[in-house]
């Protein structure tokens, strides 16, 4: 499809515009002003993750080079510092089981949501009102959007119609920052689901609150971590 | 058996859920590259060494939006470094460098991990920059790898700045009618 032909010049200059902010040749001001653009655009955000993708083919030239080994270290530092040792909550619990991707028959069609619309929200005046869209991990399949309403103190889940194994179920799950995944129990696949939070949760629920679905063993995972692998997940926005 | 990037895919989410371990061997398998990925943008080894704990630091934290970026996982860890670090770059006070230094490395020919970016995406932009002239393919890779600006890419092309304007933004008209093809 030729340039020339009957785009507009906004189409053309804007295609311009968004493959130098992936190549980061923009200047400062005009680099914010293209983000800004890019997040209230869904048109420049393809164009984008178009760019993105293709010049990624180039990322086999960057070469190799172990850094020294006490990064790693000063990384955990940065991230768990200011946290008391708990965190070893994951590492004494028995490992994912890996499970083919291909074996979950989860197909889930999704429901119309606008979960990237930036609606400005007043806390004042609403209760806050968070969406979440848990998107498939690679081959799962599964796709299920999430509502949490402050005033009722409650999360709804919608899911696809679709399938898990029967001897499956899946899990919810809700991460806020550093601390470990706290289960908000078994969900099922076809029928919408509300959660009523308890006061933890609900002091806990706020932008940013990443929600996970598990494929666990029928019941759930009954050691209360998390023990299959993760099939969709998503953080929450305000809408 | 899982390809080297569903395994990577996997390490990701599991970091979004906070499994320290997975985080710590995402790390193992992927720090390499980043490190060289910050040392060729911030060509300052100290500088790298800092901004690589960053990244990681980003990494955590940003674990969770990977799985809507339409990246493949390795190019999504890349984009994280490499952005961080032209951040970095646009930060720096003005310093005058010599251009020698940033001479292309030899290619040395891919390794397992850069085989897993994908030889289909490498194919298809290599193929895309070789229809264009030398210098403007140099410059576009620059611009990607190197992190040049387009005031560093007139001057290693001798240039004025209009002209590296003009020959940049005529090559990525038919970079994008090549890559839509």
């Amino acid at each position: 499809m030729s340039m020339d032909d009957d785009r507009s010049d906004a189409g053309h200059e804007d295609s311009l515009l968004v493959a130098e902010f992936a190549l980061g040749l923009l200047s400062a001001g005009e680099h914010e002003r293209m983000a800004r653009r890019i997040a209230a655009e869904p048109a420049l955000r393809a164009e984008l993750r178009m760019w993105n993708q293709r010049l990624a083919g180039l990322d086999a030239q960057f070469e190799e080079q172990a850094p020294p080994s006490h990064v790693f270290s000063r990384v955990e530092q940065r991230i768990f510092a200011t946290r008391a040792a708990g965190g070893g909550w994951w590492n004494s619990l028995a490992l994912w089981r890996s499970v083919a991707m291909g074996s979950l028959a989860v197909a889930v069609v999704a429901i119309g949501v606008n979960v990237m619309r930036p609606a400005p929200v007043d806390p004042e005046q609403f209760a806050t009102q968070l969406v979440a869209a848990l998107q498939s991990q690679e081959g799962s399949g599964v796709e299920f959007v999430a509502l949490y309403d402050q005033a009722t103190g409650s999360v709804r889940l919608t899911a696809l119609s679709g399938e898990v194994a029967p001897d499956r179920d899946l899990e919810l799950w809700y991460i806020k920052g550093d601390e470990p995944a706290v289960s908000m129990g078994v969900v099922p696949l076809d029928q919408r689901t509300e959660i009523d939070l308890d006061a933890t949760a609900r002091e806990k629920f706020g932008e940013g609150i990443i929600l996970a679905l598990t494929l666990e063993q029928k019941g759930g995972s009954p050691t209360g971590v998390a023990q299959g692998p993760i099939v969709a997940v998503g953080a929450a926005t305000p809408i | 058996m899982q390809s080297a990037s569903a395994e990577i895919a996997g390490l990701i989410s599991r970091t979004a859920l906070r499994d320290r371990a997975a985080f710590r061997d995402l790390y193992g398998r992927t720090s390499a590259k980043l490190f060289g990925v910050c040392l060729r943008i911030l060509r300052d080894r100290t500088e790298a060494e800092e901004a690589l704990q960053e990244v990681y630091v980003k990494v955590w934290q940003r674990a969770d939006r990977y799985v809507q970026s339409g990246f493949s996982p390795i190019s999504w860890l890349v984009a994280v470094a490499r952005n961080h670090c032209l951040d970095l770059l646009r930060a720096r006070k003005p310093v005058s460098e010599d251009l020698d230094l940033a001479l292309e490395v030899a290619d040395t020919g891919p390794t397992p991990e850069q085989a897993a970016v994908g030889s289909g995406e490498r194919a298809r932009i290599d193929g895309c920059l070789d229809q264009l002239d030398g210098d403007k393919a140099d410059a576009v890779r620059g611009a990607y790898l190197d992190g040049y600006s387009y005031e560093e890419l007139a001057e290693r092309h001798s240039v004025p700045l209009n002209t590296m304007r003009t020959w940049l933004r005529r090559s990525l008209i038919r970079l994008r009618e090549c890559l839509s093809a």
